[in-house]
């Protein structure tokens, strides 16, 4: 799982959904195509939202993991 | 047959923050995820838009809705201009309504995009699927 290369990493700890999800399509709008956008969060809403966006959007999870009520997902920017 | 983006029309009606705030929610996701959303804003609700409604925190809420003020979450406003800026959704408020009130685009909250008829309403949001909060 580490050996991705996180290209940015966004802190959305203790927002509420759908914050993690909009800070995350802002850092993916900015990124360039292969980028890989990291995003932490606290919103168990999130960890289901956001890999349905990236699936709808057409990009790829990196890699999505969970610590307690933290999450740590990250999507690979496809086009 | 021609393609388009699938389309969303989300009709805001009511004053209660709750319903504001779904309603906005619903609509700036779906600007997120590549559908065109159109956001007709009428009768009551136009009041949660004016700019003093805001500068007083004058909303209507229940219980999720104080809770949601109490924490100081971003409200609909905010939620509305993220998909403004991540995508495409347009704001319109009900030209009857500001009519009977007499009141001015500029006494508004700034995310809206005109003030039009039912008519112009329906006529761009054709097809599309309808959300009534």
């Amino acid at each position: 799982m580490s050996e991705v290369q996180v290209t940015k990493s966004i802190d959305a700890r203790g927002a509420y959904c759908p914050g993690p999800l909009m800070e995350l399509v802002k850092g993916i709008k900015t990124a360039q195509v292969g980028d890989i956008v990291e995003v932490l969060s606290t919103d168990k809403g999130s960890a289901v939202d956001i890999p349905e966006w990236v699936n709808k959007m057409g990009h790829e999870i990196a890699y999505l993991e969970n610590d307690g009520d933290e999450f740590k997902i990250a999507v690979k920017k496809a086009k | 047959m021609e393609q388009q983006a699938p389309s969303l029309a989300v009709i805001l009606l009511s004053e209660d923050l709750e319903k504001l705030h779904a309603g906005a929610l619903v609509g700036s996701v779906a600007s997120m995820s590549g559908m065109t959303v159109n956001v007709f804003v009428t009768m009551n609700a136009l009041k949660s838009f004016r700019k003093d409604s805001f500068e007083t925190t004058d909303f209507i809420t229940g219980t999720i809705g104080k809770e949601m003020l109490a924490k100081k979450i971003p409200l609909f406003d905010s939620l509305l201009q993220e998909g403004k800026d991540m995508g495409e959704l347009n704001i319109y408020g009900c030209a009857l309504a500001m009519d009977i009130m007499d009141w001015q685009e500029e006494d508004m909250i700034d995310v809206f995009d005109g003030v039009i008829g039912v008519t112009k309403f329906l006529g761009m949001t054709q097809g599309a699927t309808v959300i009534t909060m």
